[in-house]
């Protein structure tokens, strides 16, 4: 029996005046790699900043509906306990690492709410710097002038420092040279292979469908087919909407 | 010759009130992007403190305390107390408007009025009288040939150059000084990282303003008279002097404190006294024509 871990029910969310999400659900079950496909403008983005809590004006106002947590709501929680106590963290769009610290600097930053050992965060360093060995050349390097890949390197790095379990990443392709986005995948294939709970959004359903368990299609903020991975690649509709034919 | 060591020691003094306040003009900079307009006068405020807390601790009867006893305890008291009103502001006037989003020209207006507020509230609490400020520390000179120096002027240099170090420290070295670094380059993702923004935002301003309190105690050591208006102008000096280092970056408003300071002794040294600011506030400017982003500065884009 899979234990469900993030639950959304019926959630409609807004920005200003406009509904973005118009009543959407999906689960996520403990040690899978679920993904969110979807066009631009879908809300994708807007589902996963609604998760994490993050505050208006770049973030929605939730107005209807829920988001549930190992069962617990967490529409009254702040977007930095839901890091530093459930250990649910997102990856945003575009990365947002502090350009103006090393890449050192950013991984010391992300560990700022960690409550266990420092031998355990000391392991934590060693496996971000084996999974991205590029990272641990860089060290002293300050992260804007990272490249775009090494820099998405970063951002899912940092959510590890974080120590996260449930991570959630948004469009972690994007830019990426196809040798990069391999090695992305490939790392968080291992992470997920060692218990991490993986929420992906993706606009190359392609490789999201090839790396999930299960998918969701999202179109102009409604959930219109799920599945899992074999049958939504099978899907024609999906086929021809997002696979290209 | 001794004349020159003379006034570098005077300088030192001076630009160290300078370097004490500009420190927090310049950490509130560099996390809010906020120029925090009443910082000037939260150093007032700081000097006032220190004065009550000397009083009462002087008059609290069968304890008398020597004043290096009551100077041990009235600097942390002060700079806790001081730290109270530097945060103060921050709950009631700031943030409020950075929840509703306002734009940056607001809040400053708003950190005028604060400026305003404190300065027109003292005069309403304890009247226009000056007040006096008790001494707590023997004077002791220390003379070199024509050089003289008091044991005060040494303790507000160090206190000065042990701040910076402090700061620098915890700005370089500690993830909460990385976290006050980061948030003006992307507030978005801190809370992502688990840290709340307002827990660094109200430590800024304790730091901030526990230090614009210590400037006051020993301002009100060296120069024992106080006046509600007392920290307007040296807060628009040491402002200018935290632009001229490089607003955002500690260093530029150690050496910008400094460096006012220097200019400020080194003119009355050689030109009459009622030239000092006309010629003072002028070689600041070539030097910002010269180096807009002030000393240490880089320019640095737009952020939210
Ligand atoms: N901060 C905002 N304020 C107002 N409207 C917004 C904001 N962010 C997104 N929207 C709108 O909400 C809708 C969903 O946007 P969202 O960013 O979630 O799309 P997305 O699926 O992530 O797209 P993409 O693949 O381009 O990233 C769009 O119509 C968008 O214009
Ligand atoms: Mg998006």
């Amino acid at each position: 029996m899979s234990e469900r871990l993030l639950e959304i029910k019926d959630l409609k969310v807004k920005y200003g005046n406009i509904e973005a999400l118009h009543g959407i659900s999906f689960h996520v079950d403990r040690g899978e790699i679920v993904t969110l496909i979807g066009a631009n403008g879908a809300g994708k983005s807007t589902t996963l900043m609604s998760i994490s809590r993050l505050p208006p004006p770049e973030a929605p106002k939730v107005v209807a509906g829920g988001i549930f947590y190992n069962g617990e709501s967490l529409l009254g929680w702040t977007p930095d306990k839901i890091v530093s106590e459930l250990h649910l963290i997102l990856v945003p769009e575009g990365r947002h690492i502090f350009g103006n610290l090393t890449v050192e600097e950013n991984l010391k930053l992300a560990t700022y709410a960690r409550k266990d050992t420092p031998q355990d965060i000391e392991r934590d360093y060693q496996r971000v710097y084996s999974l991205f060995p590029r990272l641990a050349e860089r060290r002293k390097q300050q992260s804007e002038s990272l490249s775009g890949g090494e820099q998405q390197m970063l951002a899912v790095s940092r959510a590890l420092m974080a120590g996260c379990t449930f991570i959630m990443l948004d469009e972690p392709s994007m830019g990426l040279a196809p040798l990069l986005m391999y090695d992305m995948f490939r790392a968080l294939k291992e992470l997920n292979k060692e218990g991490m709970t993986i929420l992906l959004i993706e606009q190359n359903a392609n490789l999201a469908l090839k790396f999930a368990d299960r998918g969701y299609v999202i179109d102009t903020g409604e959930i219109v087919a799920q599945g899992t991975s074999a049958e939504l690649m099978e899907d024609p509709e999906v086929k021809k909407a997002y696979l290209g034919g | 010759m001794e004349a020159l060591f003379q006034n570098i020691i005077n300088a030192l003094q001076w630009g160290s009130f300078y370097a004490l306040i500009a420190l927090g003009y310049t950490l509130v900079y560099g996390v809010l992007l906020l120029i925090n307009f009443a910082h000037g006068d939260i150093f007032m405020v700081g000097a006032y403190i220190a004065f009550g807390v000397s009083v009462f601790v002087l008059g609290v009867q069968g304890l008398n305390l020597p004043g290096w006893a009551v100077l041990a305890l009235g600097v942390p008291l002060t700079m806790i107390l001081t730290a109270g009103v530097g945060v103060t502001l921050e709950r009631i006037a700031y943030r409020p408007l950075r929840r509703k989003g306002a734009h940056r020209l607001y809040v400053v207006i708003t950190a005028l009025m604060c400026g305003l507020i404190l300065e027109n509230g003292n005069l309403a609490l304890l009247g226009a009288s000056r007040k006096k400020f008790p001494e707590l520390m023997e004077k002791t000179v220390w003379t070199l040939g024509n050089v003289s120096v008091t044991n005060l002027k040494v303790l507000v240099i160090f206190a000065a150059f042990a701040v910076f170090g402090i700061l620098n420290f915890i700005v370089t070295r500690t993830r909460i000084g990385m976290a006050m670094r980061a948030i003006s380059y992307d507030k978005f993702a801190i809370p992502l990282m688990g840290i709340p923004v307002d827990n660094i935002i109200v430590f800024t301003f304790v730091l901030g303003s526990g230090f614009a309190g210590l400037a006051g105690m020993l301002f009100a050591m060296s120069y024992p008279i106080l006046e509600p208006y007392m920290g307007a102008l040296i807060g628009w000096k040491a402002f200018i002097a935290a632009v001229v280092g490089g607003i955002g970056d500690i260093r530029g408003a150690f050496v910008g404190g400094f460096l006012l300071g220097f200019i400020e002794i080194l003119v009355v040294a050689f030109f009459p006294s009622t030239l000092r600011d006309l010629i003072a506030f002028s070689i600041l400017l070539v030097i910002l024509w010269m180096k807009p982003t002030g000393l240490f500065g880089v320019a640095r884009h737009q952020k939210i």
